[in-house]
Protein backbone atom coordinates (compact mmCIF):
# COMPACT_ATOMS: atom_id res chain seq x y z
CA UNK A 1 0.00 0.00 0.00
CA UNK A 2 1.38 3.64 -1.20
CA UNK A 3 2.16 5.89 1.21
CA UNK A 4 0.86 9.58 0.77
CA UNK A 5 3.28 12.15 0.60
CA UNK A 6 1.59 14.03 3.70
CA UNK A 7 -0.90 13.00 6.09
CA UNK A 8 -4.36 14.03 4.63
CA UNK A 9 -5.94 14.00 8.37
CA UNK A 10 -4.22 14.77 11.37
CA UNK A 11 -5.85 14.25 15.33
CA UNK A 12 -4.90 16.75 17.54
CA UNK A 13 -4.98 16.31 21.81
CA UNK A 14 -5.55 20.09 21.68
CA UNK A 15 -5.79 19.40 26.14
CA UNK A 16 -4.67 16.75 28.09
CA UNK A 17 -7.31 18.22 30.16
CA UNK A 18 -10.93 17.29 31.24
CA UNK A 19 -13.16 18.25 33.51
CA UNK A 20 -14.30 14.36 34.18
CA UNK A 21 -12.59 11.46 35.02
CA UNK A 22 -14.66 8.46 33.72
CA UNK A 23 -13.93 5.04 34.88
CA UNK A 24 -12.61 3.70 31.32
CA UNK A 25 -11.14 6.71 30.19
CA UNK A 26 -8.45 5.88 27.41
CA UNK A 27 -6.65 8.32 27.86
CA UNK A 28 -5.58 9.22 31.55
CA UNK A 29 -3.35 7.21 33.02
CA UNK A 30 -2.13 6.09 29.42
CA UNK A 31 1.01 7.40 27.41
CA UNK A 32 -1.27 9.81 25.52
CA UNK A 33 -1.31 11.32 29.12
CA UNK A 34 1.07 13.74 28.49
CA UNK A 35 1.04 16.08 31.50
CA UNK A 36 1.10 19.55 29.67
CA UNK A 37 -0.77 21.37 26.91
CA UNK A 38 1.47 23.24 24.13
CA UNK A 39 0.50 27.17 23.81
CA UNK A 40 -1.90 28.71 21.85
CA UNK A 41 0.79 29.92 19.60
CA UNK A 42 2.67 26.53 19.59
CA UNK A 43 -0.41 25.50 18.23
CA UNK A 44 -1.04 28.17 15.34
CA UNK A 45 2.09 27.80 14.38
CA UNK A 46 1.73 24.33 13.64
CA UNK A 47 -1.64 24.68 12.04
CA UNK A 48 0.89 26.45 9.36
CA UNK A 49 3.04 23.28 9.16
CA UNK A 50 0.07 21.62 8.60
CA UNK A 51 -1.15 23.82 5.69
CA UNK A 52 2.09 24.06 4.25
CA UNK A 53 1.97 20.05 4.22
CA UNK A 54 -1.80 20.10 2.69
CA UNK A 55 -3.68 18.33 5.63
CA UNK A 56 -7.29 18.14 4.92
CA UNK A 57 -8.87 18.06 8.43
CA UNK A 58 -8.07 17.78 11.92
CA UNK A 59 -9.47 16.01 14.66
CA UNK A 60 -10.39 18.17 17.73
CA UNK A 61 -9.91 15.37 21.20
CA UNK A 62 -8.14 15.70 24.46
CA UNK A 63 -8.90 15.25 27.30
CA UNK A 64 -11.71 17.60 26.92
CA UNK A 65 -11.36 19.87 23.79
CA UNK A 66 -13.97 22.76 24.92
CA UNK A 67 -12.15 22.91 28.55
CA UNK A 68 -9.25 24.86 26.43
CA UNK A 69 -10.19 28.77 27.39
CA UNK A 70 -8.48 29.38 23.74
CA UNK A 71 -11.04 26.79 21.71
CA UNK A 72 -12.00 29.47 19.46
CA UNK A 73 -8.64 30.77 18.55
CA UNK A 74 -7.10 27.63 18.09
CA UNK A 75 -10.73 26.94 14.90
CA UNK A 76 -9.72 29.93 13.97
CA UNK A 77 -6.00 28.71 13.21
CA UNK A 78 -7.81 25.37 11.70
CA UNK A 79 -9.95 27.79 9.20
CA UNK A 80 -7.30 30.52 8.17
CA UNK A 81 -4.96 27.25 7.06
CA UNK A 82 -7.50 25.65 4.79
CA UNK A 83 -8.54 22.77 6.97
CA UNK A 84 -11.72 21.20 8.38
CA UNK A 85 -12.33 20.06 11.52
CA UNK A 86 -14.49 17.36 13.77
CA UNK A 87 -14.60 17.48 17.33
CA UNK A 88 -14.63 14.54 20.00
CA UNK A 89 -16.14 15.83 23.26
CA UNK A 90 -17.73 14.88 26.44
CA UNK A 91 -20.95 17.15 25.94
CA UNK A 92 -20.92 19.15 29.05
CA UNK A 93 -19.07 22.34 28.53
CA UNK A 94 -20.88 22.54 24.94
CA UNK A 95 -23.08 26.23 25.51
CA UNK A 96 -25.06 28.18 22.55
CA UNK A 97 -22.11 30.83 22.32
CA UNK A 98 -19.46 27.91 21.13
CA UNK A 99 -21.86 26.34 18.82
CA UNK A 100 -22.73 29.51 17.04
CA UNK A 101 -19.36 29.92 16.78
CA UNK A 102 -18.45 26.44 15.71
CA UNK A 103 -21.44 27.06 12.97
CA UNK A 104 -20.36 29.94 11.71
CA UNK A 105 -17.08 28.93 10.30
CA UNK A 106 -19.03 26.21 7.82
CA UNK A 107 -16.02 23.72 8.73
CA UNK A 108 -17.39 21.66 11.15
CA UNK A 109 -17.58 17.96 9.56
CA UNK A 110 -18.67 16.67 13.08
CA UNK A 111 -18.87 17.22 16.45
CA UNK A 112 -19.31 13.81 18.84
CA UNK A 113 -20.72 13.98 21.68
CA UNK A 114 -20.38 10.71 24.40
CA UNK A 115 -23.84 9.39 25.93
CA UNK A 116 -23.60 5.96 27.22
CA UNK A 117 -26.98 5.45 28.56
CA UNK A 118 -30.83 6.61 27.95
CA UNK A 119 -30.60 7.78 31.54
CA UNK A 120 -28.25 9.10 34.48
CA UNK A 121 -27.92 5.31 36.38
CA UNK A 122 -25.81 4.20 33.01
CA UNK A 123 -24.07 7.20 32.56
CA UNK A 124 -23.27 8.90 34.85
CA UNK A 125 -22.19 5.64 37.10
CA UNK A 126 -18.62 5.58 35.42
CA UNK A 127 -18.60 9.89 34.01
CA UNK A 128 -19.79 11.51 37.25
CA UNK A 129 -22.87 12.92 38.74
CA UNK A 130 -24.43 14.88 36.71
CA UNK A 131 -22.98 14.43 33.10
CA UNK A 132 -25.67 12.63 31.36
CA UNK A 133 -28.15 15.80 31.95
CA UNK A 134 -25.29 17.99 30.36
CA UNK A 135 -23.85 15.77 27.89
CA UNK A 136 -27.93 15.01 26.77
CA UNK A 137 -28.29 19.30 27.01
CA UNK A 138 -25.22 19.48 25.05
CA UNK A 139 -26.24 17.34 22.29
CA UNK A 140 -29.40 19.03 22.02
CA UNK A 141 -27.76 22.67 21.37
CA UNK A 142 -26.08 20.92 18.71
CA UNK A 143 -29.28 19.59 17.68
CA UNK A 144 -30.94 23.02 17.96
CA UNK A 145 -28.41 24.48 15.89
CA UNK A 146 -28.66 22.19 12.69
CA UNK A 147 -24.48 20.86 13.80
CA UNK A 148 -23.59 17.70 12.15
CA UNK A 149 -23.97 16.22 16.06
CA UNK A 150 -22.75 12.53 16.07
CA UNK A 151 -22.81 10.39 19.39
CA UNK A 152 -20.90 7.61 20.87
CA UNK A 153 -22.00 4.80 23.05
CA UNK A 154 -19.51 2.79 24.96
CA UNK A 155 -20.78 -0.10 25.90
CA UNK A 156 -19.94 -1.53 29.12
CA UNK A 157 -21.53 -3.80 32.35
CA UNK A 158 -23.81 -1.30 33.61
CA UNK A 159 -25.67 -0.21 29.95
CA UNK A 160 -25.45 -3.41 28.04
CA UNK A 161 -28.86 -4.02 28.98
CA UNK A 162 -30.31 -1.09 28.27
CA UNK A 163 -29.29 -0.77 24.61
CA UNK A 164 -32.42 -0.31 23.54
CA UNK A 165 -33.16 2.45 25.60
CA UNK A 166 -30.68 3.98 24.40
CA UNK A 167 -31.41 3.34 20.43
CA UNK A 168 -35.14 4.53 21.49
CA UNK A 169 -33.68 7.88 22.70
CA UNK A 170 -31.21 8.71 20.48
CA UNK A 171 -32.67 7.34 17.18
CA UNK A 172 -36.47 8.81 17.97
CA UNK A 173 -36.38 11.58 20.96
CA UNK A 174 -33.36 13.15 20.14
CA UNK A 175 -34.14 12.53 16.88
CA UNK A 176 -30.57 11.81 15.45
CA UNK A 177 -29.63 10.30 12.07
CA UNK A 178 -27.51 7.93 13.67
CA UNK A 179 -24.78 6.73 16.20
CA UNK A 180 -21.74 4.78 16.80
CA UNK A 181 -20.59 2.20 19.51
CA UNK A 182 -17.66 0.86 21.13
CA UNK A 183 -16.95 -1.25 24.18
CA UNK A 184 -15.22 0.11 26.95
CA UNK A 185 -11.69 -0.93 25.61
CA UNK A 186 -8.48 -2.10 27.77
CA UNK A 187 -6.92 1.04 27.69
CA UNK A 188 -5.95 3.95 30.17
CA UNK A 189 -8.34 3.97 33.42
CA UNK A 190 -10.03 1.10 32.19
CA UNK A 191 -7.38 -1.72 32.73
CA UNK A 192 -7.52 -0.41 36.67
CA UNK A 193 -11.04 -0.49 36.55
CA UNK A 194 -11.46 -3.83 34.31
CA UNK A 195 -13.76 -5.58 37.03
CA UNK A 196 -16.38 -3.10 37.07
CA UNK A 197 -16.44 -1.83 33.29
CA UNK A 198 -15.34 -4.50 31.05
CA UNK A 199 -17.77 -6.83 29.17
CA UNK A 200 -17.29 -10.61 29.88
CA UNK A 201 -17.52 -12.86 26.92
CA UNK A 202 -21.54 -13.71 27.64
CA UNK A 203 -21.88 -9.80 28.16
CA UNK A 204 -19.80 -9.05 24.84
CA UNK A 205 -22.26 -11.93 23.25
CA UNK A 206 -25.25 -9.91 24.56
CA UNK A 207 -24.53 -6.70 23.11
CA UNK A 208 -23.42 -8.41 19.97
CA UNK A 209 -26.99 -9.84 19.75
CA UNK A 210 -28.76 -6.31 20.87
CA UNK A 211 -26.99 -4.00 18.34
CA UNK A 212 -27.31 -6.34 15.30
CA UNK A 213 -30.82 -6.75 15.62
CA UNK A 214 -31.24 -2.74 16.86
CA UNK A 215 -29.22 -1.74 13.78
CA UNK A 216 -32.16 -4.25 11.80
CA UNK A 217 -34.85 -2.75 13.49
CA UNK A 218 -33.33 1.01 12.70
CA UNK A 219 -32.08 0.15 9.33
CA UNK A 220 -28.26 0.45 9.69
CA UNK A 221 -28.38 3.79 11.45
CA UNK A 222 -26.23 2.35 14.09
CA UNK A 223 -22.40 2.34 13.46
CA UNK A 224 -18.83 0.62 14.48
CA UNK A 225 -15.76 0.65 13.50
CA UNK A 226 -14.60 -1.95 16.22
CA UNK A 227 -16.25 -3.25 19.36
CA UNK A 228 -19.58 -5.58 19.40
CA UNK A 229 -21.31 -4.33 16.47
CA UNK A 230 -18.35 -4.06 14.47
CA UNK A 231 -17.03 -7.84 15.40
CA UNK A 232 -20.88 -8.85 14.59
CA UNK A 233 -20.40 -7.69 11.12
CA UNK A 234 -16.81 -8.50 10.75
CA UNK A 235 -17.17 -12.15 12.31
CA UNK A 236 -20.53 -12.97 10.20
CA UNK A 237 -18.32 -12.24 7.06
CA UNK A 238 -15.49 -14.79 8.62
CA UNK A 239 -17.85 -17.27 9.44
CA UNK A 240 -19.64 -17.07 5.93
CA UNK A 241 -16.60 -17.28 3.67
CA UNK A 242 -15.25 -20.26 5.55
CA UNK A 243 -18.60 -21.70 5.22
CA UNK A 244 -18.48 -21.08 1.15
CA UNK A 245 -15.51 -22.79 0.82
CA UNK A 246 -13.41 -19.59 -0.31
CA UNK A 247 -9.70 -19.38 -0.52
CA UNK A 248 -9.09 -16.24 0.98
CA UNK A 249 -11.07 -12.74 1.50
CA UNK A 250 -9.32 -10.16 -0.46
CA UNK A 251 -6.30 -8.71 1.86
CA UNK A 252 -6.60 -11.09 4.66
CA UNK A 253 -4.05 -13.04 6.08
CA UNK A 254 -2.00 -10.69 7.27
CA UNK A 255 -1.77 -8.01 9.86
CA UNK A 256 -3.85 -5.31 8.01
CA UNK A 257 -6.95 -4.02 10.10
CA UNK A 258 -4.86 -0.77 10.31
CA UNK A 259 -4.46 1.34 7.64
CA UNK A 260 -4.00 4.41 9.24
CA UNK A 261 -0.42 4.89 9.37
CA UNK A 262 -0.73 5.70 5.74
CA UNK A 263 -2.87 8.50 5.34
CA UNK A 264 -3.39 9.83 8.78
CA UNK A 265 -1.21 10.77 12.37
CA UNK A 266 -2.01 12.11 15.87
CA UNK A 267 -0.18 14.65 17.94
CA UNK A 268 -0.40 14.87 21.63
CA UNK A 269 -1.13 17.61 24.05
CA UNK A 270 2.93 18.86 24.36
CA UNK A 271 2.94 18.38 20.48
CA UNK A 272 4.65 14.75 21.20
CA UNK A 273 3.95 13.03 17.31
CA UNK A 274 2.22 9.81 17.28
CA UNK A 275 0.62 7.35 15.21
CA UNK A 276 -2.26 7.13 16.86
CA UNK A 277 -3.39 8.15 20.26
CA UNK A 278 -3.91 4.90 20.96
CA UNK A 279 0.08 3.82 19.99
CA UNK A 280 1.22 6.88 22.36
CA UNK A 281 3.94 4.92 23.41
CA UNK A 282 5.79 4.97 20.09
CA UNK A 283 6.88 8.79 19.76
CA UNK A 284 8.08 9.64 16.86
CA UNK A 285 9.33 13.49 17.46
CA UNK A 286 7.89 16.74 18.79
CA UNK A 287 6.36 19.54 16.72
CA UNK A 288 8.41 22.30 18.31
CA UNK A 289 11.70 20.83 16.76
CA UNK A 290 10.41 18.19 14.14
CA UNK A 291 9.29 18.60 10.64
CA UNK A 292 5.65 16.73 10.56
CA UNK A 293 6.46 15.97 6.68
CA UNK A 294 10.14 14.50 7.65
CA UNK A 295 9.01 12.51 10.31
CA UNK A 296 6.26 11.31 8.56
CA UNK A 297 8.12 10.04 5.30
CA UNK A 298 11.55 8.46 7.04
CA UNK A 299 10.63 7.75 10.79
CA UNK A 300 11.95 4.31 11.25
CA UNK A 301 9.14 3.42 13.63
CA UNK A 302 6.55 4.58 11.13
CA UNK A 303 8.12 2.62 8.21
CA UNK A 304 7.94 -0.25 10.48
CA UNK A 305 4.25 0.11 11.50
CA UNK A 306 3.69 -0.23 7.78
CA UNK A 307 5.42 -3.44 7.34
CA UNK A 308 2.83 -5.06 9.51
CA UNK A 309 0.91 -5.67 6.36
CA UNK A 310 3.35 -7.79 4.68
CA UNK A 311 3.34 -9.96 8.18
CA UNK A 312 1.74 -13.34 7.75
CA UNK A 313 -1.01 -14.27 10.56
CA UNK A 314 0.50 -17.76 10.25
CA UNK A 315 3.59 -16.67 11.37
CA UNK A 316 2.16 -16.42 15.10
CA UNK A 317 2.10 -18.41 17.42
CA UNK A 318 -1.60 -16.83 18.43
CA UNK A 319 -2.56 -18.04 14.93
CA UNK A 320 -1.22 -21.61 14.62
CA UNK A 321 -3.64 -24.12 13.15
CA UNK A 322 -6.40 -21.02 12.78
CA UNK A 323 -9.09 -22.41 10.08
CA UNK A 324 -9.81 -18.56 9.98
CA UNK A 325 -6.93 -17.05 9.06
CA UNK A 326 -7.81 -16.39 5.27
CA UNK A 327 -10.93 -14.36 6.31
CA UNK A 328 -8.58 -12.03 9.21
CA UNK A 329 -6.73 -9.12 9.77
CA UNK A 330 -5.51 -9.64 12.56
CA UNK A 331 -7.38 -7.00 14.89
CA UNK A 332 -6.13 -3.17 16.06
CA UNK A 333 -2.11 -2.94 16.80
CA UNK A 334 -3.13 -0.97 19.56
CA UNK A 335 -4.96 -3.30 21.35
CA UNK A 336 -2.39 -5.68 20.07
CA UNK A 337 0.25 -3.85 21.77
CA UNK A 338 -2.10 -3.12 25.42
CA UNK A 339 -2.64 -7.16 25.70
CA UNK A 340 0.45 -8.58 24.20
CA UNK A 341 2.79 -5.43 24.82
CA UNK A 342 3.76 -5.96 20.67
CA UNK A 343 1.88 -3.83 17.94
CA UNK A 344 3.39 -6.33 15.63
CA UNK A 345 1.10 -9.08 17.14
CA UNK A 346 -2.43 -9.94 15.92
CA UNK A 347 -5.15 -8.76 19.26
CA UNK A 348 -6.80 -11.28 20.92
CA UNK A 349 -9.07 -8.62 21.53
CA UNK A 350 -10.43 -9.34 17.51
CA UNK A 351 -9.91 -13.23 17.36
CA UNK A 352 -12.90 -15.20 16.06
CA UNK A 353 -11.54 -18.60 17.14
CA UNK A 354 -10.91 -17.36 20.78
CA UNK A 355 -14.54 -16.23 20.96
CA UNK A 356 -15.74 -19.31 19.94
CA UNK A 357 -13.79 -21.33 22.32
CA UNK A 358 -15.26 -19.14 24.77
CA UNK A 359 -18.81 -20.01 24.11
CA UNK A 360 -19.51 -17.22 22.03
CA UNK A 361 -22.05 -17.24 19.01
CA UNK A 362 -22.66 -15.24 16.37
CA UNK A 363 -26.64 -13.67 16.82
CA UNK A 364 -29.13 -14.71 14.69
CA UNK A 365 -30.86 -11.83 13.74
CA UNK A 366 -34.37 -12.14 12.02
CA UNK B 1 -15.59 28.35 -27.02
CA UNK B 2 -13.43 29.82 -29.32
CA UNK B 3 -14.12 33.35 -27.60
CA UNK B 4 -12.60 31.92 -24.28
CA UNK B 5 -9.74 29.85 -25.66
CA UNK B 6 -8.67 33.43 -27.21
CA UNK B 7 -9.66 35.84 -24.32
CA UNK B 8 -6.94 37.43 -22.83
CA UNK B 9 -8.45 36.79 -19.46
CA UNK B 10 -6.55 34.92 -16.88
CA UNK B 11 -8.38 32.71 -14.90
CA UNK B 12 -7.06 32.33 -10.97
CA UNK B 13 -7.21 29.76 -8.29
CA UNK B 14 -9.79 30.47 -5.28
CA UNK B 15 -6.85 30.58 -2.73
CA UNK B 16 -9.21 28.63 -0.11
CA UNK B 17 -9.24 25.85 -2.30
CA UNK B 18 -6.43 23.12 -1.14
CA UNK B 19 -4.49 21.94 -3.91
CA UNK B 20 -3.63 18.52 -2.86
CA UNK B 21 -0.18 16.01 -5.11
CA UNK B 22 -0.89 12.38 -4.29
CA UNK B 23 0.45 9.42 -6.21
CA UNK B 24 1.87 9.99 -9.84
CA UNK B 25 1.03 13.37 -10.31
CA UNK B 26 -2.40 13.20 -9.88
CA UNK B 27 -4.17 15.55 -7.04
CA UNK B 28 -7.27 16.83 -5.35
CA UNK B 29 -8.90 19.85 -5.39
CA UNK B 30 -10.33 20.20 -1.78
CA UNK B 31 -12.95 22.73 -0.64
CA UNK B 32 -12.55 23.37 3.11
CA UNK B 33 -15.83 25.59 3.14
CA UNK B 34 -17.59 22.30 1.48
CA UNK B 35 -16.02 19.57 2.41
CA UNK B 36 -16.14 18.17 -1.40
CA UNK B 37 -12.95 17.04 -3.12
CA UNK B 38 -12.31 16.67 -6.91
CA UNK B 39 -9.77 13.94 -8.02
CA UNK B 40 -7.39 15.82 -10.86
CA UNK B 41 -5.58 13.53 -13.35
CA UNK B 42 -2.01 14.49 -14.51
CA UNK B 43 -2.97 16.75 -17.12
CA UNK B 44 -5.64 18.34 -14.84
CA UNK B 45 -3.02 18.93 -12.01
CA UNK B 46 -0.48 21.08 -14.85
CA UNK B 47 -3.60 23.35 -15.69
CA UNK B 48 -4.72 23.68 -12.18
CA UNK B 49 -0.85 24.81 -11.53
CA UNK B 50 -1.10 27.26 -14.56
CA UNK B 51 -4.19 28.69 -13.05
CA UNK B 52 -2.55 31.89 -11.74
CA UNK B 53 -3.85 34.77 -13.03
CA UNK B 54 -0.95 35.37 -15.37
CA UNK B 55 -1.66 32.94 -18.07
CA UNK B 56 -4.87 32.69 -20.40
CA UNK B 57 -6.59 29.46 -21.67
CA UNK B 58 -4.78 30.27 -25.18
CA UNK B 59 -1.18 30.21 -23.06
CA UNK B 60 -1.86 27.15 -20.92
CA UNK B 61 -2.57 24.98 -23.69
CA UNK B 62 0.78 26.12 -25.32
CA UNK B 63 2.22 25.39 -22.59
CA UNK B 64 0.36 22.00 -22.20
CA UNK B 65 1.79 20.95 -25.61
CA UNK B 66 5.66 22.34 -24.63
CA UNK B 67 5.14 19.88 -21.68
CA UNK B 68 3.62 16.37 -23.35
CA UNK B 69 6.15 14.65 -25.28
CA UNK B 70 3.54 13.44 -27.84
CA UNK B 71 2.12 16.91 -28.38
CA UNK B 72 -1.64 16.63 -27.35
CA UNK B 73 -4.66 15.71 -29.15
CA UNK B 74 -7.12 17.57 -30.88
CA UNK B 75 -9.72 17.91 -27.97
CA UNK B 76 -7.43 19.44 -26.10
CA UNK B 77 -8.97 23.18 -26.59
CA UNK B 78 -12.08 21.87 -25.83
CA UNK B 79 -11.35 19.88 -22.98
CA UNK B 80 -8.91 22.03 -21.08
CA UNK B 81 -11.76 24.92 -22.14
CA UNK B 82 -14.67 22.93 -20.54
CA UNK B 83 -12.04 21.92 -17.41
CA UNK B 84 -11.63 25.63 -16.54
CA UNK B 85 -15.37 26.58 -17.24
CA UNK B 86 -16.44 23.41 -14.88
CA UNK B 87 -13.95 24.91 -12.19
CA UNK B 88 -15.39 28.39 -12.14
CA UNK B 89 -18.60 27.14 -12.22
CA UNK B 90 -18.03 25.49 -9.20
CA UNK B 91 -16.35 28.51 -7.45
CA UNK B 92 -12.69 27.13 -7.74
CA UNK B 93 -11.56 29.29 -10.33
CA UNK B 94 -12.02 33.32 -10.94
CA UNK B 95 -11.11 36.28 -12.86
CA UNK B 96 -9.21 38.62 -12.15
CA UNK B 97 -10.63 42.33 -13.51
Amino acid sequence: MRVMKTPNSVDLNITNRCNLRCSYCSHFSSESDSGTDLTTEEWLHFFGELKDCTVLDVCLCGGEPLFRKDFKELVDGVVKNRMRFSVLSNGTLINDDIIEYLKSTKRCSSFQVSIDGPGPEEHDIFRGKGTFEKALAGLKCLMRHDMPATVRVTIHKHNVKSLERVAELLLEDVGLPSFSTNNAGHMGLCRENEADVQLTADEYSEAMGKLAMLNKKYNGRIGAQAGPLASVKGWQEMEDAKKQGKAEISGCGYLRSCGGVFSKMAVLADGTMVPCGQLSHIKLGNIKKDSLREVWINHPELQRLRERRDMPLDNFEYCKDCGYIPYCRGGCPALAYTITGDENKPSPDACYRAFLESGGKLPEVN
Amino acid sequence: MAECINSSKCPVQNPEVVFREEFDDWAVLFDPDTGETYGLDPVSAFVWKKLDGKHSIKEILSELAKACKDGVPDEAPKDVTEFVEDLTSKGLVGYKE
